[in-house]
């Protein structure tokens, strides 16, 4: 095998990719692979990515304390749209209308739905954000920002996945439960996912006189929500944070440095 | 009083590598001869992360090379000292050496 077959890593091929901001990452990584393919090790070239991104984030939260600001004000919020979420699931009976269908479409469709209400705001803090940059006259480059995107979701699916379902299924079940019945999503994770908490989800018919119109004693006002401190709506304000984050670093670019690589191509 | 700023110890270095090399000066050679020089490793981002600020200052400019297959088809950046930027390693020179012509031999210092 000659040095030239030398490939790098996947994982942390794609983590330099996508997880560093700087306007040079495609010489980094020419830089890295060029010294993998003239002897280094494959240990070499993920400190060398690690270091990178570990760089590359801490002087763009540095220089761009913008884009953190608005991902840590809309994360702030994010408790209060759930709760909104979760009054007009009630409202329209949504679930009532899930659980009539067969296992696993009603927790697909159900988780389904949690998800898209979640991509709508993080797309509308996004879009927020991009007019007012418009609004500021700042550069932005639509390909960055779809890489930013394309980077941040998976990014949101693992780490709800890692703070929301996984303790809920594996961390102690009443300590679990009771955290996650906290939070407007976390109630809803439980009634359809908690195996004992399936069990005990009342006959269709009865659901809605149950869930329907019932009111609910000691809710919280959405403006409520968005002090609090719990750690169930912190749980809950992270991955937003970091989706938001990574969506909007992805969108900011320069501009000009990449039509000056343009015109040094041409 | 002029309006002028003195380089950090990195930066300088990076700067006096990028003369020594010449219009070879991309992110590897600068990386290696660093790691020569200072006799530890150096991570290549730190490298590129100076080398844009140097280039916000004005002190390095940069251009695009070919993409070549052994760099998976990425383009080299080569960097280039600026007159602004030799003018500034000059002048850190100067204050540097004038300052080390003024003390006396260090204690446990071994030539």
């Amino acid at each position: 095998m000659t040095m030239w077959t030398v490939r790098p890593p996947a994982l942390a091929t794609w983590l330099l990719q996508h997880f560093t901001f700087g306007e040079v990452d495609e010489a980094l990584a020419g830089d890295l692979l060029e010294e993998l393919r003239s002897g280094r090790s494959a240990g070499w070239y993920w400190g060398q990515v690690l270091a990178a991104i570990s760089v590359s984030w801490r002087r763009d939260a540095i220089s761009c304390s913008s884009a953190c600001s608005f991902a840590a004000l809309w994360a702030i919020l994010t408790p209060s749209w759930l709760l909104v979420v979760s009054q007009l699931e009630q409202k329209f009976h949504f679930h009532a209308h899930i659980w009539r269908m067969d296992w696993p479409w009603s927790t697909i469709l159900d988780l389904g739905a949690l998800l898209l209400a979640n991509l709508a705001y993080i797309l509308a803090g996004i879009a927020l954000f991009l007019l007012a940059d418009l609004w500021l006259r700042r550069n932005l480059h639509t390909a960055a920002f779809l890489r930013g995107m394309r980077a941040s979701l998976p990014v949101m699916v693992a780490l709800s996945a890692a703070l929301i379902i996984l303790p809920m299924r594996f961390l102690a079940e009443e300590r679990s439960t009771n955290l996650l019945a906290e939070i407007p999503v976390g109630a809803s994770i439980i009634t359809h996912i908690h195996p004992i908490e399936v069990a005990r989800i009342p006959p269709q018919e009865t659901w809605e006189a149950q869930f329907g119109e019932k009111p609910v004693a000691n809710r919280p006002s959405p403006l409520a929500a968005i002090s609090d401190r719990r750690e169930p709506a912190i749980l809950v304000r992270l991955p937003f944070f970091l989706v938001i984050l990574l969506a909007l670093r992805g969108a900011r670019s320069n501009l000009g440095r990449r039509q000056l690589d343009a015109q040094d191509r041409a | 009083m002029t309006d002028r700023s003195y380089l950090g110890e990195f930066e300088l270095m990076i700067l006096l590598a990028v003369l020594h090399l010449g219009d070879e000066a991309y992110g590897v050679p600068i990386s290696r001869e660093l790691e020569k020089h200072r006799g530890r490793g150096v991570s290549v981002g730190s490298v590129y992360a100076a080398l844009e600020r140097l280039e916000a200052k004005g002190l390095v400019s940069s251009k695009l090379g070919d993409p070549t297959p052994e760099r998976g088809g990425k383009a080299k950046r080569f960097f280039q000292i600026t007159r602004a930027g030799l003018r500034q390693v000059n002048e850190t020179r100067r204050v540097l050496t004038r300052l080390w012509q003024g003390l006396p031999e260090l204690k446990g210092e071994r030539p």
